[in-house]
């Protein structure tokens, strides 16, 4: 039992201590005119859908959620974002060369068609970020008429 | 055994709070490292400036290269890795063609830049890297991603060489069925068909409408 105690002890120190550890949140106020619906010409429900299901981990702004004031999910959360960023940032599209952009758009039609972004289990906690069918067809549709015209 | 316990939850956060630090310095590396590359590809300065041209199409609007007759040898493993990839996915092999992308990674990390002229240099940088990322993609992914990986890497390809030059004989081979009907090119070492796109449900589908060579 005492030593139990010990144990629960050691971990509500460690838990408390891990909070002092800063992380680095994505978070600008500025929008790049490199950003994607600065770059291209944008309809109004096309970009508002890309940004409530892409642009948290794929822009250099995301809108976080309030338990990420709280150590570990903060970092998880933050890996998560520079690897999405990677991959495909909406923020500096404009700034990738045209056959980038050509092949980043083949990728985003692919991967929403397939249901393979946004991620599962990113949409079971913000569940207005999954796309419905008529969302999906809407927004394919006019990404491959923007990389048909590029 | 109290204080123990205090000590080590201590060294624990101190522990990772170094491991923390770190990361920013490792990260500013990266683009310090693509400079280098870029000013290593601008050595070479040798009489090439009527190829400009080709540099300035890279540009936003249209960028359609003249395509070289140059015999280079230089292209020839970055096409090799392709041609195996291309022959992996017309057997179904997502193994294979796994193979193939690791391949056409070592080809292009072994592709010596500092021959290359300024104007072909910054075309080169932008094939390069969206034909890697496609080859990142290659070996990872089922067979049906790495067939649409290599839709896009062959348009590179086929750009890498109207750019640089090979001094192989390759066959340009159009597939009308693939990617919704929009059709996709594929380079074949040979004008026999063998259809990368679709494997063994359409093999003998495609036309050569290109001889390179």
């Amino acid at each position: 039992m005492k030593v139990f105690k010990k144990i629960i002890i050691f971990l509500l120190i460690a838990f408390v201590g891990i909070q002092f550890i800063p992380t680095t949140r994505n978070e600008s106020t500025e929008i790049l005119k490199t950003d994607f619906a600065q770059h291209f010409d944008v309809p109004q429900d096309i970009q508002s859908l890309l940004k409530k299901s892409c642009y948290d981990c794929h822009s250099n702004n995301t809108s976080y959620p309030w338990y990420n004031k709280f150590q570990p999910v903060s970092w998880m959360l933050q890996n998560h974002v520079n690897n999405g960023k990677k991959e495909l940032n909406f923020s500096e599209f404009g700034a990738y060369s045209n056959r980038k952009q050509k092949s980043k758009l083949k990728s985003i039609i692919s991967q929403i068609r397939d249901d393979e972004m946004p991620l599962f289990s990113y949409t079971i906690i913000h569940g207005d970020a999954k796309l419905s069918e008529s969302d999906k067809n809407l927004i394919m549709a006019w990404l491959t008429k923007l990389r048909d015209d590029l | 055994m109290t204080k123990t316990i205090y000590v080590l939850a201590l060294s624990i956060l101190f522990l990772s709070a170094c491991k923390n630090d770190k990361k920013p310095s490792e990260s500013s590396e990266a683009p310090a490292q693509e400079m280098h590359m870029e000013e290593a590809g601008g050595h070479d300065h040798g009489g090439h400036d009527h190829d400009a041209s080709i540099g300035e199409s890279s540009s936003k609007e249209d960028r359609t290269i003249t395509a070289t007759t140059e015999k280079n040898s230089a292209t020839s493993e970055i096409i090799d890795g392709y041609l195996q990839l291309k022959n992996a996915l017309a057997d179904d092999s997502q193994d294979d063609a796994a193979k193939a992308g690791t391949a056409i990674l070592t080809a292009f990390s072994n592709f010596d830049m500092t021959k290359l002229t300024d104007a072909q240099h910054k075309e080169y940088m932008e094939i390069v890297e969206n034909a890697k990322e496609q080859a990142e993609h290659i070996v990872k992914s089922p067979i049906d991603h790495q067939r649409e990986h290599f839709e896009v890497l062959s348009n590179d390809v086929n750009d890498l060489i109207a750019l640089l030059g090979t001094d192989k004989t390759l066959y340009e081979t159009f597939c009308p069925m693939y990617n919704n009907k929009k059709g996709a090119i594929w380079l074949s070492e040979t004008d026999e068909i063998k259809n990368p796109f679709l494997g063994s449900k359409m093999l003998t589908c495609g036309k050569v409408q290109k001889q390179i060579n």
